[in-house]
């Protein structure tokens, strides 16, 4: 345990006191699991989020999720339908939670995917040279469009399949991840033990692979969260314009807009329980975010 | 002051480079990414003359670089953003018809958000840690993590459907009202200006949601920017010699809110610019007829001349928007000077 | 602890027995630990000690800007007789900046830096009762005069970073006085400004005291500014004073051990302080002795482990908090 409060400590840099040297993303990560069991609102968002994901795919549900019950159409909760039916007769329990196959999954990987191009476009724009200059010039130009209506247009344009809705959502993402990894990268250049990783001659690729890379990656996986948190809204929002997921496969989005006809007069169930499923993953993850934040000791307070 | 003009002429003298690569990147959008739209509209079902018919139409059976050559060509000499394949009206008209709609819910929701998350992010910063703080951050928490349309709903539910203090969450208006004579086009300012003070409580009765809705939603960014910025702010060296001045509390925080302004102003621009695309989903909810609206309804029947114009006409807007934000920034900020 | 320093005829300013502590969930700090020390009119009074030792938090207390969680859990603070500690903040208030002025570190943070001059001015002097715009302007104009601007016209109608740090700083202290204090507060008041600047701005504090016959509260970790602008000074340790009396005398015939390290660490007058040997103790748990124990040379007495000494006459006006009588055995 102790060993493990060390690696933490050496693993995940703080702000006041010097990064640590050549820490690795993985010794990092096994780092943070241990630290999960300290910091409460990690642990509580982290076990959320996977139980949502558990429940998605193998969870024992009452009725199939996309085989609609056309003698029960727009039930009010009750003891066979537990979370009432929409106008097409689905079930809306078994659907709540089937939709976490396809939301999670596809927020998850559009995140992984912003990384992935994220961190090396960041290293790169961290170097003093023009190329960085015209990453960032780029970038300014690129987030001067609106980013989500970007994102519905391209799925629009070029087909709802889930490659597409994942490089959308990877797409929105990628700026915050360039900064992010960039701004890092720039402090992290500055510090002692960089100087001296560069003074023994190790080559820039290498000081950028083994020293300033895995410095980010508590900040990272922290914006990683949020990201992650955000995709979530896009899927469904997206899936609620009618641009994303489509019915009868089942999404939050789709749920919602399913039920969205139904609100105004009074049959909540079939919008609520989708969309309070939605803000229960996105607090989630903003917990995770916020215990890793705090974790790596950048929480402001 | 020389170098400030020297900043504000060099962000001008991009302005052209910036607008060209905005339209290159509406047109890439559309013409460069993977699918032909023409064989979506057309259906499974369409013979293959049908299919080339409406590549003729649309212009994609020619070559892309004549496309874009035609697509700059227009847009210069005829001012023209092309015509929707859908119900050949010019783009240009479909678009400044509905703008003045989305102009007035961005206004008045980015308004709401403004003051609410201001008044949620000064009472944070000013009682930090104590129970206004906790409250505030709190409903921080809860804003932001609802998304906005479910937000919406969430509204119509409890307070058209339950309390029934709001109208039945359709248009600008009611159905059976007659719309104020066009001036504007914007439906608040039009009764306004035509005097029509019944007809001006419907347009405020129907925003209300949507604009509560959006307010509630972005609220979340202006109160952890003021609260950041207003905490540092209350705690500088500069707050302290005000009070040690004997400066009453009010004005100590206002000393504050000036150093948080700035942040606070460039959030304002970036989600207004934002916005113009960003409350799409809630004008859909709502019916509220504006661009955003109109844009999905072009993406989901894939009107590819629509959307390609949508997009540029946002992309000018947002361009617009940030150099209007850097001219303020620098207006505002005296120190702002040595770039 | 008895009135140490304080003679028997009503002061200026009369400090009595303060604490402060900065308390967290975590843990507590004890930055005051039981201060007094008093001012009579047209006196100056240096404070000094290192950082750390409670002199920034003791001077936070007086004006009552203490920065939370920082609190005056006891003694009291009295202006002409009005104790300060529990006072209404509005009344307060209206002290501040009229009967005490204060005098900060950094005179570029203490400016509000997208106001003109002039309004901040105004901002002050209309904190404290009405005036017209041109009256204000005039009292401003006269004001940046007396504390040596060369063009107060203009100074008044710019901007605070288009000031020099000596100017800045001049026209933080015309901001302070401009309402004519009975007190004037400097904390620091020239660090990070320049040595010829540093005589300059002091020098200038001074005058401006002495012509008005004001008292003055001179905050520094510098031994040598005690000795050319105080006539009387208060030696600060882990939030105790621990030796007080004329500037002369302490500096030359040092009571407390603490003094006399601070002393022999001067290398040469207007650099800066090295402190003694050893560190302040963290001030979460008070020792049971003396503060200075750990890092003392002479601990001898028995009651130096058990027992905190309290301030004790060892001269004409010259008080320290030791056990035992050092200069009888040495000197």
């Amino acid at each position: 345990m102790s060993r493990a409060r060390l690696v933490l400590a050496r693993a995940l840099p703080q702000r006041a006191t010097e990064p640590s040297e050549g820490g690795r993303a993985g010794r990092a990560l096994r780092a943070l699991g241990k630290g999960a069991l300290t910091h409460k609102g990690l642990t509580i968002g982290f076990v959320v989020i996977l139980l949502i994901l558990l429940a998605g795919f193998f969870a024992p549900l009452p009725h199939d999720p996309i085989q609609p019950n056309p003698e029960s159409t727009l039930q009010s909760p009750d003891g066979e339908f537990w979370f009432g039916t929409d106008r097409f007769g689905f079930d809306v329990f078994s659907r709540v939670f089937a939709s976490a196959r396809l939301d999670l999954p596809i927020a998850l990987a559009g995140t992984l995917l912003s990384i992935a191009v994220g961190i090396p476009l960041g290293l790169a724009a961290s170097n003093k040279s023009r190329w960085s200059e015209r990453i960032m010039r780029g970038l300014d130009m690129f987030q001067s469009f609106p980013l989500l209506v970007l994102a519905f247009a391209i799925v629009a344009l070029t087909g709802n399949t889930l490659q597409n809705i994942i490089f959308a959502i990877a797409l929105v993402n990628v700026p915050r991840f360039i900064r992010l990894v960039r701004s890092e990268a720039l402090v992290l250049r500055e510090s002692r033990f960089i100087e001296a990783a560069t003074a023994i001659g190790a080559s820039r690729t290498r000081v950028m692979l083994r020293h300033v890379m895995p410095n980010t990656m508590g900040i990272v996986l922290a914006q990683a969260s949020l990201a992650a948190a955000h995709a979530i809204i896009v899927i469904a929002g997206l899936s609620f314009l009618g641009i994303g997921i489509t019915p009868p496969d089942a999404s939050w989005g789709v749920m919602i807009r399913v039920g969205s006809q139904n609100i105004a007069t009074g049959q909540w169930w079939v919008s609520f329980f989708p969309g309070a499923m939605v803000f229960v993953t996105i607090v989630a993850f903003n917990m995770v975010a916020d215990g890793v934040t705090r974790l790596i000791g950048r929480a402001e307070d | 002051m020389r170098y400030r003009t020297g900043a504000i002429a060099k962000r001008l003298l991009f302005i052209p480079v910036a607008v060209f690569i905005v339209i290159t990147l509406a047109f890439g959008l559309v013409n460069l990414t993977p699918g032909d739209p023409a064989l979506v509209i057309a259906g499974d079902l369409a013979s293959d003359e049908h299919v080339a018919e409406i590549r003729a139409e649309l212009g994609t059976d020619k070559p892309l670089p004549q496309r874009y050559a035609a697509y700059v060509r227009e847009l210069f000499t005829e001012r023209s953003l092309g015509t929707s394949f859908f119900t050949k009206r010019p783009i240009w008209d479909e678009i400044t018809q509905r703008f003045p709609d989305t102009l007035e819910l961005v206004v008045l929701g980015l308004l709401g958000a403004v003051l609410y998350g201001s008044l949620l992010g000064t009472l944070s910063s000013y009682f930090r840690r104590r129970w206004p703080d906790t409250l505030s951050r709190t409903s921080v928490t809860i804003t932001q993590s609802i998304p906005d349309f479910f937000m919406g709903l969430l509204l119509i539910y409890v307070i058209f459907y339950i309390i029934g203090w709001a109208p039945a969450p359709v248009g600008r208006i009611g159905l059976l009202d007659r719309p104020p004579d066009r001036v504007t086009g914007a439906v608040i300012l039009d009764t306004l200006i035509a005097r029509d003070w019944g007809l001006l409580k419907t347009a405020f009765h129907h925003a209300m949601l949507p604009v509560v809705t959006l307010a509630l939603f972005y609220s979340s960014h202006f109160a952890k920017t003021s609260r950041a910025v207003l905490s540092r702010a209350l705690n500088s060296d500069q707050v302290e010699f005000a009070r040690a001045c004997g400066l009453s509390e009010l004005r100590v925080v206002g000393y504050a809110f000036r150093e948080a302004r700035t942040p606070v102003v460039t959030y304002i621009g970036i989600l207004f610019a934002a916005l113009f695309g960003g409350a799409a989903i809630v004008e859909t909810v709502f019916a509220w007829g504006g661009l955003g609206q109109w844009a999905i309804d072009a993406m989901l029947k894939l009107d590819v001349p629509a959307i390609q114009g949508f997009i540029l006409v946002v992309g000018l807007l947002t361009l617009l928007v940030y150099l209007l934000l850097d001219l303020i920034v620098v207006a505002l900020d005296p120190r702002v000077s040595y770039e | 602890m008895t009135a140490a320093a304080a003679p028997p005829t009503a002061s200026l300013l009369e400090v009595t027995d303060l604490r402060v502590q900065f308390r967290s969930r975590r843990r507590t700090v004890h930055a005051v630990n039981g201060v007094s020390f008093a001012i009579d009119e047209g006196e100056t009074v240096g404070l000094v000690g290192e950082t750390g030792c409670g002199k920034s938090a003791t001077v936070r207390a007086i004006i009552g800007l203490l920065k939370s969680p920082g609190r005056v859990t006891a003694g009291s603070v009295r202006l002409e007789g009005t104790d300060l500690v529990g006072l209404h903040p509005r009344q307060l208030r209206q002290i501040r900046g009229a009967s005490i002025g204060f005098v900060p570190q950094n005179p570029f943070g203490a400016l509000n830096p997208v106001l003109r001059i002039e309004r901040q001015f105004r901002n002050v002097i209309r904190a404290h009762g009405r005036g017209r715009r041109a009256e204000i302007r005039s009292t401003a104009l006269d004001m940046l005069d007396a504390v040596g601007i060369a063009d107060p016209e203009r100074v008044l109608r710019g901007y605070a970073h288009e000031l020099s740090g000596g100017m800045a700083q001049r026209v933080v202290i015309a901001l302070a006085m401009v309402l004519n204090p009975r007190l004037v507060v400097a904390d620091e008041p020239t660090t990070g400004l320049d040595l010829t600047i540093q005589r300059q701005i002091l020098d200038l504090i001074r005058d401006l005291a002495e012509t008005e016959g004001r008292s003055m509260l001179l905050v520094t970790h510098d031994v040598g500014v005690v000795a050319q602008y105080c006539s009387r000074v208060l030696v600060m340790y882990a939030g105790q004073v621990v030796e007080a009396g004329p500037v002369r005398r302490v500096l030359t015939e040092p009571a407390h051990p603490y003094t006399e390290a601070l002393l022999a660490a001067v290398p040469r007058r207007g650099e800066r302080l090295v402190g003694a040997q050893g560190t302040v103790p963290t001030l979460l748990e008070l020792p049971p002795g003396c503060f200075y124990y750990d890092r003392c040379q002479y601990r001898s007495d028995p009651r130096c482990a058990t027992e905190a000494p309290s301030l004790r006459e060892v001269g004409p006006g010259h008080w320290a908090a030791v056990h035992y009588d050092k200069g009888a055995g040495s000197t």
